[in-house]
Parts: C-alpha cells; structure tokens; sequence
C-alpha cells in the first residue's frame, strides 16, 4: 500500500528529519517527532489534494510536531541533553574556524525563541521561499519576514558571535533601515 | 541594523546538518508503522462548505447579509406599513393610544379609534350621533372597556364674535350633560390690528363627546380638528387589583392588631397599617381621576378672530418655501443616518462575528486535518 509513503520517505526524510534536528538540537526527538509527522501526513493524506503543494504542507506537519514536542514533551523530561556536537565536522572540513562558527551560530541559534528558529531553519537550511513558510507556520508572509530579520538581528547581536571581534565583520553586514 | 549574514547562516546550519547521519532503518519503520495502522479506508469528512474556504466564506457571508437585511427589514416594514397593525388585526383593542386627524367639514360617519373592526363584536364605538356603545368579549367580563377620550379644535370667528362663541359652547356643554372645565380669554381693542382669541376646555360624558366636536365645529369655521382615545382598561384593572390587594392585607394587619398585646407589636403592625393606608390612598385617587377622565371626555377648543388666524398664517414665498424644504431635508437627512446607524452597526458587528467564528472554524480544521 504505502508506495506513495515510500516515495514521500525517499524525497524528503532526509531533510525533515535534520530540519528537525536543527529545530529540536536533539537527535533522538527529531526521529521521533519526523517519524510521528510522516504517520501523521499518510494519515491526513486526503487533505494534501486541496493544498497547493507537499513540500511546505509536510514541513508544516514536521513543525506542528516539533512545537508540539517543545512545548509538551521536552520541557517535562528531566536532563535533556542538546547532541549538537560539531566536532565531527571537522573531520569533514580542514577549516577549525568554519567548525568554531557553526559551532557558535548553533549555540545563538538555540537561544533563539522557538518561533524565530524555526523560520530562520525552514529558510536557511529547508531553503522554503518566505511564501512556503508562510504555509508551513500558518501565519502570513509578512510575519515570516519580520520573524526573519529579527532572528538575523538577534543572531548578529549574541554574545557567542559578538565576542570574537575578528569573527564579526565576517559574519555580518549593514543594512539600512 | 546589523544582521548576520546569510551565507554564513547557511554554511553553519548545512555543517550542523551534516552531522546527524540519517538511519536508513528510520523509513522502513515508518512504512511498516503506516502499514500496521492503516484504517480501513474512508475519506476524511469535511464539509464541503468549509473545507473549500473561498467558497464557504462566499456562502457565510450571504447568510450573514440576508440575516441582517432580513432582521432590519422586516421590523421596519411592520412598523411603517401599518402603525396601526394592533387594531386592525384582530383582538380586542389595544391598550395604548390612537389617534387620528379628523378631516375638516364634519363628522358625519366618524367613528372613534377604538371602533370594532368588521366581524368583531369587540370594542368601543362612538358614533357622531353621540352613542357610546361598549361591548364585551371573551376577555372582558369583569370590567368593561374604560376608554378616555380627548380632543382639540380651532375654530374662526368673524371679528367680533368670540363671546358669543365661548357663550354657544358652554350651552352645548351644559346641554349635552356636561361642564366647562376651563375657560381663557383674550379681548382685543377695537382696533384693526388686534384681535379676541381664548380657549375653552370643555367636558362632556363620553357618550356625548363625539356629539360635542360635531356639535362644536358648527360654531365657527373650523381649521383644525384632533380627537384622541386612549384604551386604558388595563391600567384601571391593574389599579383595582392592586387596590384590592392592599386592603386585603390591611384586612389582616386589622386582625393582626386585635391580637397584639405589648406595645411594640400594636406600634409595629401602626405603622404597616399607615404604609398600606397611604398606599391605599393614593391608588384610590389613581383610580378616581382615571374614572373621571374615562367617564368625562375632554375638548379643548380655541376661538380665534378670523384675522387673527390669517395673520398668524402667512403664507410662505417661493424661495421660501424652498429654503425651508431645503432646510428640514437636511435635518431629514441627518435622522435617516442616524436611523441607519443602528442596524448598520448591528449589520457590522454581525458579519465581523461570522465572519471571524467561519475564519477560526476554518483554522481549526484545516489545524485538525494535520
């Protein structure tokens, strides 16, 4: 039966599922809460027909989960642990600084409220166009872009990456108004 | 503002990314989980109508705007079509008041307000020959109907003539089994210029009213006739009951009394006895000026020296004719606004709930759907 959930799986677990991660900073939930969206999409699968496309409609079942599992799971489970853990990727990248900065973008990005993450994940990494999060997050495009700048702002104000001085004018720029 | 910078965002998010290495065991847990509860196929029912927002909001917005028209219109048309729907349709008369401008010329045929409607024994009539006939129906039976009746007239005279007209008057009075109630007069001097006017008020049984203004338009030359009637049975019914009550239970304080033996209750159960007493006292003269004003109808004539009236009178040019019809539209177009506002708020306020309860509704679905 599930060839179409197979498909689904094949196109966009990947994805999702570090989306998730990205969202969550937790490996474990954001198996948990892909794996319990995907069930969740297959289940409401009728309703895809009336919306205009899958991509943006999954990663808004993906975020429902994610927010469901921040706001209810997460917070009452003792000693939760973030397994962000960018060491590894020097093994992938000779440049320690990259690894460093990731490393600190990471630490500001989790500091950021949950509604600027996810905005700031869905486009910078799910690389959604502001329309598709507007559907994924149900909320008007707008939104999608004042929650942007400000998660950039906020970002380029943390301490993590204000601190290094010769990082700083790499990681950022002016911008009028 | 300094924000960070996209690229670097970018870099940073596909680095952290990289590191979660996808199990590949992850999907085929997820198809088999699928498999396993996979319920027997059915369509997820949404109605139709919410479920295709554009046109759920199209028809919920119609039902709002027909609601609307319908709940403004339909008062309006009942109002304005037929003031006097109460009377008209059957039942007996209401009890509240009617009136109505008598044509000038007479009253032959005139029959008061309250006159029964055809096929219906109920009602008061009071016929220009003077005969009051009341009879009961079904609702009746204990009091009959109490109506009051009042009325004006304005009357010309020639020059000259206005006490001869106030004399006339009070003999129709005195011969139609009343009495003048009031009486004032203005005398003019001889001159051109000034003129004799006064009013008298006078009262007859209300079986002689309709008489009367017949009988008084033929003193002078009438220029205004008003006759009023007010049903007020029910006041007066309200009025005995509660009387009737009241002395019920002064009936009981008086047995209470005799049985009192200290002091403070005999003072106690005075000074009930006084409250009732007053309350007693001022029903009862309640009751006897309605009497009064049930048994005597009342007309208020003004005799008037014909020049008096001409002068008064005078008649308004062209440009001023317009003027005031410009005027009173502009004030006319105001009370029309202020007539719209209220239902158009109500019209508003209407659509803006449904119209929000039909975006939340769609939310919640389009929320549950997922």
């Amino acid at each position: 039966m599930p060839d179409d959930l197979q498909v689904w799986l094949a196109e966009c677990y990947p994805q999702s599922v570090r989306t998730a991660y990205l969202i969550l900073g937790n490996r474990l939930d954001a198996e948990d809460a892909v794996q319990e969206s995907f069930l969740r999409a297959w289940k409401f699968r009728d309703s895809l027909s009336r919306e205009s496309s899958f991509k943006p409609w999954l990663y808004r079942v993906v975020v429902n989960t994610c927010n469901s599992k921040l706001r209810h799971d997460i917070p009452r489970r003792e000693g939760r642990v973030n397994d962000v853990n960018l060491v590894d990727i020097a093994t992938n990248d000779d440049l320690p600084g990259r690894v460093a900065l990731s490393n600190d973008v990471m630490c500001a990005l989790r500091d950021l409220p949950v509604h600027l993450r996810v905005v700031v994940v869905l486009r910078y990494y799910a690389d959604l166009s502001e329309r598709d999060i507007a559907i994924a997050i149900a909320r008007k495009q707008g939104t999608v872009k004042s929650r942007l700048n400000e998660a950039r702002t906020r970002l380029a104000l943390h301490p993590a990456l204000r601190t290094d001085a010769s990082r700083v004018p790499a990681t950022s720029k002016e911008v009028n108004g | 503002m300094t924000m960070i910078d996209e690229d670097v965002l970018i870099n940073a998010l596909n680095d952290v990314a990289d590191t979660f290495v996808v199990s590949s065991e992850a999907p085929d847990r997820i198809v088999a989980e699928a498999a396993a509860n996979e319920p027997p196929r059915r369509s997820h029912h949404v109605p139709t109508v919410i479920s295709q927002p554009s046109r759920g909001r199209a028809y919920l917005v119609a039902a709002a705007l027909v609601a609307v028209i319908a709940s403004i219109s339909v008062p309006l048309f009942r109002s304005e079509g037929n003031p006097n729907r109460a009377v008209v349709h059957g039942g007996p008369p209401p009890f509240g008041t009617s009136a109505q401008k008598l044509p000038l010329g007479g009253l032959k045929g005139y029959s008061a307000p309250l006159a029964p409607r055809p096929g219906s024994q109920k009602g008061t009539t009071i016929t220009a020959s003077g005969a009051a006939t009341t009879s009961t129906g079904a609702t009746s039976g204990v009091t009959s109907q109490k109506i009051e009746s009042n009325g004006s007239i304005a009357l010309a005279v020639d020059k000259g003539h206005v006490g001869a007209a106030f004399s006339s008057l009070n003999k129709l009075a005195t011969s139609d089994g009343g009495f003048v109630a009031s009486t004032q007069a203005n005398a003019g001097s001889p001159r051109p210029d000034t003129f004799s006017y006064g009013t008298i008020v006078l009262e007859v049984p209300q079986r002689n009213f309709a008489r009367l203004v017949a009988q008084a338009q033929r003193v002078g030359r009438p220029t205004s006739v008003s006759t009023s009637s007010n049903n007020v049975t029910a006041q007066y019914v309200d009025l005995q009951a509660h009387i009737s009550a009241l002395v019920a239970s002064r009936r009981q304080y008086l047995v209470i009394m005799t049985k009192a033996t200290t002091i403070d209750g005999i003072l106690a159960v005075q000074s009930q006895l006084d409250a009732l007493q007053s309350q007693i006292e001022q029903l009862q003269g309640q009751l006897n000026v309605l009497s009064h004003e049930t048994t005597y109808g009342a007309l208020t004539i003004t005799v008037s020296e014909v020049g008096h009236h001409a002068h008064k009178a005078s008649p308004l040019s062209g440009f001023a004719r317009a003027w005031h019809d410009s005027v009173k539209g502009f004030f006319a177009g105001f009370e029309w606004l202020l007539r719209l506002a209220g239902p158009a708020l109500f019209a508003v306020l209407t659509v803006g709930g449904l119209w929000g309860l039909a975006r939340y509704v769609r939310r919640a679905l389009r929320r549950r759907r997922i």
